[in-house]
């Protein structure tokens, strides 16, 4: 058997690691663009803040992939015939398959007023990095535009090189879509005190310059004169490559799929960012790590029926440390630590703690996705919090 | 800019990296081998070459110790240990020995240990030394170093006491990074450091063995001064600290220290220090693996769930400090704890 995945990134990799764990015998094929090897995409900041390496990115040996017989084509494929299963790549090859994984991940969405001028730059890939780098000593001030997990990532790299940033977020609060008003005053208040030009409610309305950009001008009407703009407005399935081959599968906003990872081309299968499951798109780290542990066993023949677990995620905006686990949204019980950049806060709905939005001290995410599935009174999670606390030796946080 | 790219330079086995290498080794070969330095001690007031290595040694550490803290001041583990690390290379490496010097006494050591310091256990000179001492030596050496490293790990004297540990974590702290994290790297390391502790066990014996026969057969006299001048002087001093720049800051303390491996040994077996990994919370990001000093590739424990114990590991602590998502604890406790436990 030939199984083929296109994209080596977690959920491909994973796919593929598990694959060959589960049949010794069969042919792996990885196919990637971006990269010869599976490198971090997370760990893009610190390669460009220069306190990692390139090769410091790749989470295995090489030799591993040796050792384990996974074929490397460092190509991208062009078209997809799912008639006569085969991959046609950039370079001319082609490639049969007998299973096929599309695995292809997120990009960095394309805002309305964006032009195509150098100095444009989003911070998904391994090419985006490049050109962050290549454009960062002719810059004098950079916008980077939106607010979310991958635009403070990319004003924390900027800083890092001394390059003074206008930080645009649309949202009157800093990310709204996972902190409340409170806590994104806080984040706000940690990210204005790194220096950062931080101004909410705030967007670009056109872009200035021809040939490299010089400047936008934003909402408020003000123009900011600049020499590199992040486009850091969120992330999409990666599949504009599937609307144009000879047979496509079914598109929605992913590459739709069932609860098995099947899409509507027979022995295709997807998972990761690029998947739709059952109409939802989960573009998190674990989650294709996991979504690549489970599509390797659909695609072995065992009957998957992938459904996400409880919710949980973390990060770090500058210094300061985030957990959730649960419902972020919502009423519930806030509570500002004394005396340090830190909160808690508990989501409440009918006296239970649906979930958890915890600021600038560590926490141990399973306890609290225990909590809420074991439906837990708020009353007793709160008297509970410091059993939850995973904080360094000698700096347990008083709550 | 200019200041960005000689930082990375220096710190990434760039042309300045190599420079400092090489004076750092010059530096010890100078020490160790030839009576250069002694003029210099002397222009400052200091009776030997020895002392000035002492002043300057912590000197080193105490400035490099406040950059650690001002660093990693939110931290307090850090904050603790370094402190701890300045204190006892102030009073116990430097202040008291210097002290007995001043009384016409004995330098002691009293936080060096056999088999770190060899000669505490060459019964020739330990026996010859006040009972106190003795005491004091046998019990450290023999009941307090590897119970210690049973109940809260071999970091308690690697990364809180030991003085070779000290400099590389504080002035060592921008190389700390170019420990090599290959398995290749790892195997070599199980093969060298067990044999340079197999040797000290070999010799320690050899030397008792020649103290209750009352005959030292020159093959022993001979065995006594390579080790010496192989362990002691080059792999220590030349190649420990002189490769910071090169090999990172725990090259000595990863492939060679003797007690490293004796302590690494009881911190395996006692069952109880590890690092715990919050389950699938890592994103592979990798700069637990990068900082780790002792070229341990955390990550891939990290990446598979798998809270662990390695041998090596001083729990200096940077790994749980540098990641971005706090899945990392150095915890003490016997059995691993089910992860989503609570109580």
């Amino acid at each position: 058997m030939h199984l083929v995945i296109v994209g080596n990134g977690v959920a491909g990799v994973t796919a593929a690691m598990d694959a060959r764990a589960a049949d010794p015998r069969a042919q792996i094929t990885l196919i990637s663009g971006e990269s010869e090897y599976f490198f971090s995409r997370t760990a893009l900041m610190y390669a460009y803040m220069d306190v990692m390496q390139r090769r410091d990115l790749e989470p295995y040996e090489r030799k591993v992939f040796r050792e384990q017989r996974l074929t490397l084509l460092r190509d991208w494929v062009v078209d997809l015939d799912a008639g006569t299963r085969e991959l046609r790549l950039a370079g001319g090859a082609t490639v049969s398959y007998d299973k096929l994984l599309l695995a292809t991940g997120s990009r960095g969405r394309r805002a309305p007023w964006e032009r195509d001028l150098e100095g444009v730059v989003r911070f998904v890939s391994l090419q985006d990095l490049d050109a962050c780098e290549r454009l960062t000593p002719g810059t004098r001030r950079a916008v980077v535009a939106g607010g979310g997990l991958i635009g403070v990532e990319l004003v924390e790299c900027l800083m890092h090189h001394r390059v003074p940033v206008t930080f645009l977020v649309r949202e009157p609060s800093y990310w709204p879509a996972a902190l409340s008003v409170e806590e994104g005053d806080l984040v706000a208040a940690h990210i204005r005190a790194q220096g950062v030009d931080l101004r909410l409610g705030t967007e670009v309305k056109s872009m200035e310059g021809d040939g490299r950009v010089t400047g936008v001008t934003t909402t408020a009407g003000e123009t900011i004169a600049c020499q590199m703009v992040g486009v850091t407005i969120g992330v999409e399935p990666n599949v504009e490559w599937l609307r144009t081959v000879k047979t496509p599968p079914e598109l929605n906003r992913g590459v739709v799929t069932d609860q098995a990872f099947r899409t509507s081309l027979p022995d295709v299968f997807a998972a990761g960012d690029v998947a739709e499951v059952e109409g939802r798109i989960e573009p998190l780290w674990y989650a294709a790590k996991r979504q690549g542990e489970a599509v390797a066993r659909a695609m072995m023949g065992e009957p998957v029926e992938y459904a996400p677990p409880t919710y949980y995620n973390s990060a770090k905006f500058f210094h300061l440390e985030w957990t959730c686990a649960g419902e972020t949204k919502g009423p519930g019980r806030f509570r500002k630590l004394p005396g340090r950049e830190a909160s808690v806060r508990v989501i409440e709905r009918d006296g239970l703690a649906v979930g958890f939005s915890m600021l600038g001290t560590r926490w141990n995410h399973r306890v609290l996705v225990k909590w809420v599935e074991e439906r837990r009174r708020v009353d007793e999670v709160m008297g509970r919090l410091s059993e939850a606390q995973y904080d360094v030796e000698f700096g347990k946080v008083a709550l | 800019m200019i200041r960005d790219r000689l930082y990375h330079d220096l710190t990434n086995r760039g042309i300045t990296g190599w420079i400092v290498a090489a004076l750092l080794v010059w530096f010890y070969i100078a020490l160790y081998f030839t009576e250069s330095l002694t003029p210099w001690a002397q222009k400052v007031g200091l009776s030997s070459k020895w002392d000035l290595y002492g002043v300057l040694y912590t000197v080193v550490i105490l400035v490099g110790g406040i950059a650690m803290i001002r660093k990693y001041g939110h931290n307090r583990y850090q904050v603790v240990r370094t402190g701890v690390v300045m204190f006892v290379q102030v009073v116990f490496a430097f202040s008291i020995p210097m002290m007995l010097k001043a009384l016409h006494q004995p330098e002691y050591y009293l936080s060096y240990f056999w088999p770190l310091k060899f000669d505490y256990m060459n019964p020739e000179y330990l026996f010859a030394q006040p009972w106190p001492f003795v005491v004091y030596t046998l019990a450290a050496s023999l009941v307090i170093v590897p119970l210690l490293g049973a109940l809260i790990g071999k970091r308690w004297y690697c990364s809180w006491v030991c003085g070779c540990g000290g400099l590389a974590n504080t002035m060592g702290e921008p190389w700390r990074h170019l420990s090599d994290k290959s398995s290749a790297a790892w195997k070599f390391e199980k093969v060298s450091i067990y044999s340079v502790f197999g040797i000290s066990l070999l010799l320690t014996g050899l030397l008792f063995y020649s103290w209750f026969t009352k005959s030292k057969a020159p093959e022993v006299v001979q065995f006594q001064t390579w080790y010496g001048l192989i362990v002691g002087s080059i792999l220590s001093g030349a190649v420990g600290t002189g490769l910071y720049p090169l090999g990172g800051t725990r090259v000595w303390c990863r492939f060679f220290c003797p007690m490293a491996a004796l302590l690494g040994i009881t911190q395996k077996a006692g069952k109880r220090f590890h690092i715990r990994v919050k389950e699938d919370m890592c994103i592979s990001c990798g700069l637990c693996s990068k900082y780790c000093e002792m070229g341990i590739d955390v990550r891939a424990y990290a990446q598979r769930n798998e809270s662990f114990t390695r041998a090596s590991c001083v729990g200096c602590g940077i790994c749980s400090e540098v990641c971005p998502r706090g899945v990392l604890r150095l915890e003490n406790q016997s059995g691993l704890v089910q992860i989503s436990g609570g109580r």
